[in-house]
């Protein structure tokens, strides 16, 4: 389906829209609403229409007809009798002491990500790490955590990963591997030349301690922590602001008013924040307080889809917009810090920003006072973020804490030290868990650098870009293999191990800890004492460190960590920054580059569920095509799904093009993280847009200068925005405030349902969910927590094109109003479990029939595929099982299974089950205890990786449980109620909180 | 015109020789095929990886 962009809208559009095809009205769009599914998804047949004439005689005798009868039964009975698959079952003679077949273990452990930290919960299964949600012991997460770390717990089953140590390409044994590297380094410290050491962020303080032994025993070692994805201007920042590399932390919870300049705090990488953001957009009533979020920002990102109020800006302009803000707060006195100067920011409003728009956000912030922040994106320019940094020191704002953090090596300490490497300046190499290699923008010149090091090392788990450019490939254990430690707000936090190591690995530390006693320190013998020791003499009294990792933390006093945010700014900083702000302008197109969500850095690239997790905004999958603007399109006469060149400082890419709604004309958005040219899954997935970064820390990673023309040809997109349509029907609302104080339920008028059935009863329980899409952000994670638990299987880039993709919860993205800036509506969409089931009446085998709890319920060994129940599904969440997407699976891929949930094999139908798993599991603990089921003591995967807490379920015969209360709210309404398929999901309808012209703030200001 | 498509004589003469000697080579295969194991009673196992649990982890529950 082609997309071409119309020269005047149409006179009436359809108030929300998921498609340029739905906005446009194009016939294409039109039939494909009516036809429901993708033509891939529905196979060519004959046609049956006719059902009162004769059947057609296409020449098939009677004869043929029974042979073809006779041979398909005598098939039958050999398949059946086929012995595969019959195993032998063997119980635990030897049953480890922890493991009791059939009963989950879990875990406290912690991960991260560059400098986040990640404190999770490992749920294990006979030994096998199956599940991940967060810690809800840790004051700041409360048990939330990220969709890409939910979906780590599958690279722990990567068959990619490296099993045993290699040199020189052939597998030998660590004292061999050991050896090689303790002589390289002991070489060099007599010789007292260089080592390189470039690994990722430092947030481990036991990390920290065992680096300073390394240094002190090998005075020569160079240390470089590198963050390759989130670009280094937040760095030149923070040293220019503060004068120390700086962790900031968003408090949602204290903002009234939020003001992002490009900051993309909502896309699920925090779920401290996310958490904030639910809590306070969860409203019973309009009387409750609100907050309000304005963005100001080039690319849309999915907090952009949240915002109040967004205004699309070139990021070039964010730091002159953002100091003129400065400026103007000034003049309405709020004081600016000593020493700042912003005499070179011309007065008034800027040029592209609405004058009421501007009234009212400098009235918002200055109203909010200190509970107003300034977020910016990690990838803007410098002078964007020191503007930011202005702001909140000039608002004393208290919803932002920022800390002291180890400071990371940018693009240009990068190139120095390539240039070093050049010059044989350095005796050996390690690499640890880092692939610059790959990440490193002038590719060419850095693998020409690393060939003059004598001895390279890489430390990994799955061999990379930089593993083909050294001697020695150490493999490194998984996270869930591993100890460690973190520092985070409010806690210190432990790393433990969930499963053995499942190959010859070793965590690096261990490999550091070999080297250290080879070079002649004194240390312990694992990381393991290294780090108790460490945490022995630094307990709390009365807490031993065995409770320590019980719980995965110990919570620590938190405010004595924290820079006061007025104090610690260097108001010098503040007028070569404005200066420079005043002075920048994007000539030709302006390219932002942003981690990807599936891929981030290219770390995540060999994740399946990732990379068929729909991008949050564009909806692609398996691929990373250049984002447009709807005007830029227009002007370059651009279709979805072009190739395009991509030029910029003699880096070329060809892509396909995407149009993106409500970015900012004369930008252009790509995702990093792609085009790896290794792993089984990653290979050859997108274009690699690391060399079109920069190599001027202060703007790495947004690029002016970008020239894009079309290169002929197209690609087909597997992209998911245009699947599963339910036709033009009343499907999500949105409020204003005012809205929601005086008509919440607006014009929708339900009419009288009339049913020849009887009502079901429902005995015990009659399970229901509520989804509250103002705190729905659409970060996903949902979609990866269901993936996991679900064993719902990855079928690959040309089905996912063909509409056969395999969620059982997606996200439907709606768009509102105009192409350029549209409002955004995320709707989590699965089965809705009718009471008046419309699959259930058509399936001819009874394969899928409703619970005595009010559950519309499968049996996946009844189903024999006729998908009439596909069919007839209003809400379009049955998924079909095309092809055998399970069966040749093998070890370690099917380790990662859920053995409570059926793996489905080909020919069958599947979808979203309420989790009755877990349902089950809690009404047998419940009986065995001898009590009734709590409200809230059953979470769906869904609703415990929703880190804004939009999803609820529970049980709606308890008049006091939660989900009635909210089934009962002035929000709430259903989907297609009209249809009178009665639901168990009830939607409570979107909020967005615009600024009003007056008074001030508006009255739902808190 | 047929002295002109012919082939070098040296080739010709290769394959002169080298086509029957493949042939033989391959129909004396047939006649005596090379030896061949036994199928195994039972079919190999797969190839399982080892699940040990954690040293020195203590779980929260379960």
């Amino acid at each position: 389906m082609k997309t071409r962009l119309p020269e005047h809208g149409p006179l009436e559009t359809p108030r929300f829209w998921r498609t340029l095809e739905e906005r446009i009205e194009t016939p294409e769009a039109q039939q494909a609403a009516h036809d429901e599914f993708l033509p891939g998804a529905v196979p060519a047949g004959p046609n049956y229409d006719d059902v009162h004439g004769l059947p057609p005689q296409s020449g098939v005798s009677r004869r043929d007809f029974l042979g073809l009868v006779s041979a398909a039964a005598a098939l039958a009975a050999t398949v059946a009798c086929d012995r595969m698959g019959q195993g032998t079952v063997v119980p635990y003679t030897k049953r480890p002491v922890e493991v009791i077949p059939g009963v989950a273990n879990y875990y406290a452990s912690a991960t991260h990500e560059g400098r986040r930290v990640y404190p999770v919960l490992v749920k294990t299964r006979e030994g096998r790490p199956i599940h991940l949600t967060g810690n809800d012991e840790h004051p700041g997460v409360k048990g939330k955590t990220s969709p890409r770390v939910m979906a780590d717990v599958l690279r722990l089953y990567d068959p990619d990963r490296l099993r045993a140590p290699k040199a020189e390409g052939r597998v030998v044994g660590w004292a061999e591997a050991e050896a090689k590297l303790h002589g390289a380094l002991k070489e060099a410290k007599a010789s007292g030349k260089p080592v390189l050491l470039v690994s990722g962020a430092v947030v481990s303080p036991s990390r920290k301690a065992l680096l300073a032994d390394f240094k002190a025993a090998l005075p020569t070692l160079e240390h470089l922590a590198v963050e390759p994805a989130t670009g280094d201007a937040a760095e030149v920042a923070a040293l220019a602001s503060y004068g120390q590399a700086v962790d900031l932390q968003p408090r949602l919870d204290k903002a009234k008013v939020i003001l992002s300049l490009g900051a993309d705090f909502l896309n699920g990488e925090d779920p401290e924040a996310l958490g904030a953001w639910g809590a306070k957009r969860r409203l019973k009533s309009a009387n409750e307080s609100i907050n309000r979020l304005w963005v100001l920002e080039g690319p849309l990102t999915l907090t952009g889809t949240n915002a109040d109020q967004r205004v699309p800006v070139s990021p070039s302009r964010l730091g002159a917009i953002a100091f003129a803000l400065a400026k103007e707060l000034s003049t309405k006195g709020i004081s600016l810090p000593a020493g700042s100067d912003l005499s070179g920011i011309p007065a008034g409003t800027p040029a592209g920003i609405p004058p009421a728009t501007w009234t009212s956000l400098v009235k918002d912030l200055q109203h909010a006072g200190r509970n107003a922040v300034v977020l910016c994106g990690a990838q803007m320019p410098a002078e964007a973020h020191q503007a930011a940094h202005l702001l909140n020191a000039m608002l004393g704002s208290e919803a932002v804490t920022v800390r002291a953090a180890e400071p990371l090596a940018t693009v240009k300490d990068l190139e120095a030290t390539a240039q070093k490497m050049a010059a044989g300046a350095y005796a050996a190499a390690i690499f640890w868990d880092v692939n610059p290699a790959y990440t490193f923008p002038r590719a060419a010149a850095w693998k020409d650098a690393v060939a003059k090091v004598p001895v390279r090392a890489w430390i990994g788990q799955v061999e990379d870009e930089t593993a083909a450019q050294c001697h020695l490939l150490l493999p490194e254990s998984h996270w869930l293999e591993s100890w460690g430690d973190f520092s985070t707000p409010g806690a210190a936090v432990l790393q433990q191990p969930a499963i053995g190591t499942l190959y010859d690995t070793r965590q690096g530390e261990d490999i550091l800890l070999g080297a250290l006693k080879a070079l002649g320190a004194n240390v312990p013998e694992s990381y393991h004492a290294y780090l108790q020791a460490r945490w022995k003499k630094e307990l709390p009294l009365g807490v031993t460190f065995e409770q320590a990792l019980h719980d995965g933390l110990v919570k620590v006093e938190e405010k004595a960590a924290y820079l006061s945010i007025r104090g610690a700014f260097k108001g010098a900083s503040v007028a070569p920054a404005a200066k420079r702000a005043a002075a920048s302008k994007a000539d030709g197109l302006e390219l932002v580059l942003f981690p990807g969500f599936a891929t981030h850095d290219g770390r995540h690239g060999n994740n399946s569920w990732l990379q068929e997790t729909p991008d949050p905004i564009t909806k692609m999958t398996w691929d990373n095509p250049v984002a447009v603007s709807v005007q830029d399109a227009k002007a370059l006469g651009l279709e979805e799904g072009d190739l395009v060149t991509l030029s910029l400082d003699g880096a070329t890419l060809r892509l396909p093009a995407v149009i993106q709604p409500g970015q900012a004309a004369g930008v252009l958005a790509l995702a990093l993280g792609y085009g790896r040219t290794t792993g089984g899954v990653a290979k050859g997935v997108g274009a690699n847009a690391f060399p079109l970064a920069g190599l001027d820390p202060a703007s790495a990673h947004v690029r002016a200068g970008a020239k894009l023309a079309k290169a002929g040809g197209r690609k087909e997109l597997s992209r998911t925005q245009s699947h599963h349509r339910m036709e033009g029907r009343d499907l999500v609302r949105s409020l204003t405030m005012d809205e929601f104080a005086h008509n919440p339920k607006g014009h929708h008028h339900m009419p009288e349902l009339v049913t020849l059935y009887e009502d079901q009863k429902f005995p015990d329980h009659k399970w229901g969910m509520v989804i509250d899409l103002a705190a729905c952000t659409g970060c996903s994670a949902c979609v990866v927590a269901c993936q996991s638990e679900n064993n719902v299987p990855v079928v690959g880039p040309e089905q996912v094109a063909r509409g056969r993709e395999m969620h059982w919860i997606r996200i439907d993205r709606y768009y509102e109003g105009e192409l350029e800036n549209p409002k955004v509506v995320h709707q989590p969409m699965l089965c809705q479990h009718c009471d008046n089931a419309p699959c259930e009446n058509v399936c001819p085998v009874n394969a899928t029939n409703h619970s005595s709890e009010g559950l519309n319920q499968m049996a996946y060994n009844r189903c024999v595929g006729t998908r009439y129940c596909a069919n007839n599904c209003p809400y379009k969440v049955r998924r079909f099982n095309f092809l055998e997407y399970t069966a040749y699976k093998t070890e370690p891929e099917t380790l990662a299974y859920n053995p409570e949930v059926t793996v489905r094999p080909r020919g069958v139908m599947e979808k979203c089950s309420f989790c009755v798993q877990r349902i089950n599991d809690v009404k047998i603990r419940a009986k065995g205890e001898g009590r009734a089921i709590l409200d809230g003591e059953i979470t769906t995967a869904c609703m415990a990786g929703c880190p804004s807490d939009a999803i609820v379920f529970g049980d709606l015969k308890d008049p006091k449980s939660k989900v009635s209360q909210l089934v009962a709210a002035s929000r709430a309404y259903k989907v297609l109620e009209e249809l009178g398929v009665k639901p168990a999901i009830t939607y409570l309808a979107d909020l967005k909180n615009p600024a009003v012209e007056a008074p001030v703030g508006g009255h739902h200001e808190a | 015109m047929a002295d002109e498509t012919r082939k070098p004589l040296l080739e010709r003469a290769a394959a002169l020789v080298a086509g029957p000697f493949l042939l033989g080579r391959e129909a004396l295969g047939l006649v005596f095929p090379p030896g061949r194991e036994a199928p195994p009673e039972t079919p190999p196992a797969p190839l399982r990886i080892p699940v040990t649990t954690p040293e020195h982890a203590i779980k929260r529950r379960g």
